[in-house]
């Protein structure tokens, strides 16, 4: 017992194992899961839309894809408008929240807005967490 | 010349890690999820340790993750009640399945198209990934909240362990329970090993290895400290456990031999696994870590390099340098 591998780490004048470099740590600015990866430009050629889209028709594909630019590019161009703007946001748990709109972060996890009225004051400078968004209005 | 283990630590969540798992081996190589109580799993190269991506979505703490085995799904499940499948190439989020309490276990069929979860609300639940609008089918019989729950025998069974001190079999296609294991004490982790068809248990301080399909005793291996996680390599020749005092022992499976223990992680540890390839093991501890161990120490792999006694002295292009055994996170 006494000659077990914990214990002999005090009699032990063995090398440590080297090693290149510590493994790479998560980054602060993104969730990750890096685009330009081999594996994602492989495997995500078609945006997988639920678990159970198996392979997807090679005719349908360009369709999906052009229809999913023009969502995309909508999208983007909603929130540039949004800038400035007087924006409701319904939110789950019933919350209707209404704050001048300033900019959405990259991942669209988080909405800067500025005068958030809430029942409990109007809060100057506030981050709305996107998950929780079901729906927003504004007038353009 | 001796060498002594230089586990990789893999940084970046901020609360215990409860749970991890491995894919299979895929072209791009093998991964690793790590289940947190921060509520954002992440997910790693398996044989670097080197982050690939969070997977944002859950609002509580992760009880358990998993892959299937290309790696191209994960499922996470979380104490916001919800078991989650999520795309492991692109990090989004693919299916919120909501449950009636805190979800702790899920695990992928072999072909990816049911999802196994388990957790407070004592029910086994089955989902149909193709079509996850179904109902799932459920599985009553524990008596208490429901740890972990895995396929077996070729996905025609199924197994969980609860906290009722049992573990169950089940048969898949009659929902009936075959054959029931009882324990003194609770059930701490459960391991199945597809080939060969041996179930890996830990309870106190007791490691114990079963036929997966009878449920009959192989044997069992005590540790000198109360465990919460074993594994066994893939060619049965060892296995690996970590538990209360931090320190996680290597166990020679033949002999029941205790081989080496090492000491590393600032907090216990909630689990251990061996990599698909056998070439090291992974363990997530309370200390909000994981760490990467080597299985043949010193053996070039991954992130290590062996270095042979006449390159020690010389100036190398690769930057070699040799760190202590507790690298801070």
């Amino acid at each position: 017992m006494l000659l077990s591998g914990a214990n002999t780490e005090r009699f032990n004048m063995a090398t440590p194992v080297s090693v290149l470099r510590l493994p790479k740590g998560p980054d602060p600015n993104s969730r990750g899961f890096d685009p330009k990866s081999p594996r994602f430009i492989a495997l995500c050629r078609t945006s997988i839309a639920t678990s159970a889209s198996s392979e997807t028709n090679a005719e349908q594909l360009p369709i999906e894809q052009h229809a999913r630019s023009v969502l995309r590019e909508t999208f983007l161009r909603c929130l540039l408008s949004m800038t400035n703007k007087k924006v409701q946001f319904l939110m789950h748990e019933r919350v209707k929240v209404e704050a001048t709109f300033g900019a959405s972060d990259i991942d669209v996890l988080n909405f800067q807005v500025s005068d958030l009225h809430t029942p409990i004051g109007v809060q100057k400078e506030a981050l709305i967490r996107c998950q929780d968004v079901i729906s927003f209005t504004f007038d353009s | 010349m001796a060498m002594r283990q230089t586990p990789l630590t893999c940084s970046g969540h901020t609360r215990p890690v409860v749970d991890l798992a491995f894919s299979g081996i895929t072209p791009y190589g093998y991964f690793l999820i790590s289940a947190c109580k921060d509520g954002k799993p992440m997910m790693r190269h398996g044989d670097t340790g080197d982050w690939i991506g969070t997977f944002l979505g859950h609002k509580g703490a992760v009880w358990g993750a998993t892959l299937n085995t290309d790696a191209t799904k994960a499922a996470t499940a979380a104490a916001d009640f919800t078991a989650k499948v999520w795309d492991a190439v692109s990090g989004d989020e693919v299916l919120t399945l909501a449950h009636k309490h805190i979800v702790k276990t899920v695990n992928f069929t072999k072909d990816s198209t049911c999802l196994l979860t388990g957790g407070n609300d004592k029910l086994l639940r089955l989902y149909d990934l193709i079509n996850p609008e179904a109902a799932p089918q459920e599985i009553a019989g524990h008596t208490s909240a429901i740890k972990k729950a895995l396929w077996c025998n070729n996905d025609k069974q199924i197994l969980s362990a609860a906290d009722d001190k049992t573990i169950r079999l089940w048969d898949r296609s009659s929902m009936e329970e075959v054959k029931q294991l009882k324990f003194d004490t609770a059930v701490s982790s459960m391991e199945y090993l597809a080939d060969g068809e041996i179930l890996v248990i830990t309870y106190g301080k007791t490691i114990g290895f079963y036929n997966a399909l009878s449920l009959d005793l192989i044997k069992t291996v005590d540790a000198p400290a109360p465990i919460n996680s074993a594994s066994l390599h893939p060619d049965k020749d060892f296995f690996v456990a970590g538990g209360e005092d931090f320190k996680l022992y290597k166990f020679d499976y033949g002999t029941k031999e205790e081989l080496e223990s090492y000491k590393g992680h600032f907090g216990p540890v909630h689990c251990v696994r061996f990599s698909p390839d056998g070439e090291l093991y992974a363990s997530g501890s309370e200390d909000g870590t994981l760490r990467l161990w080597q299985t043949a120490v010193g053996k070039t792999y991954g992130l290590w390099k062996c270095v042979l006694p006449e390159e020690l002295g010389l100036e190398n292009s690769e930057q070699l340098y040799t760190t202590p055994p507790e690298i801070k996170a």
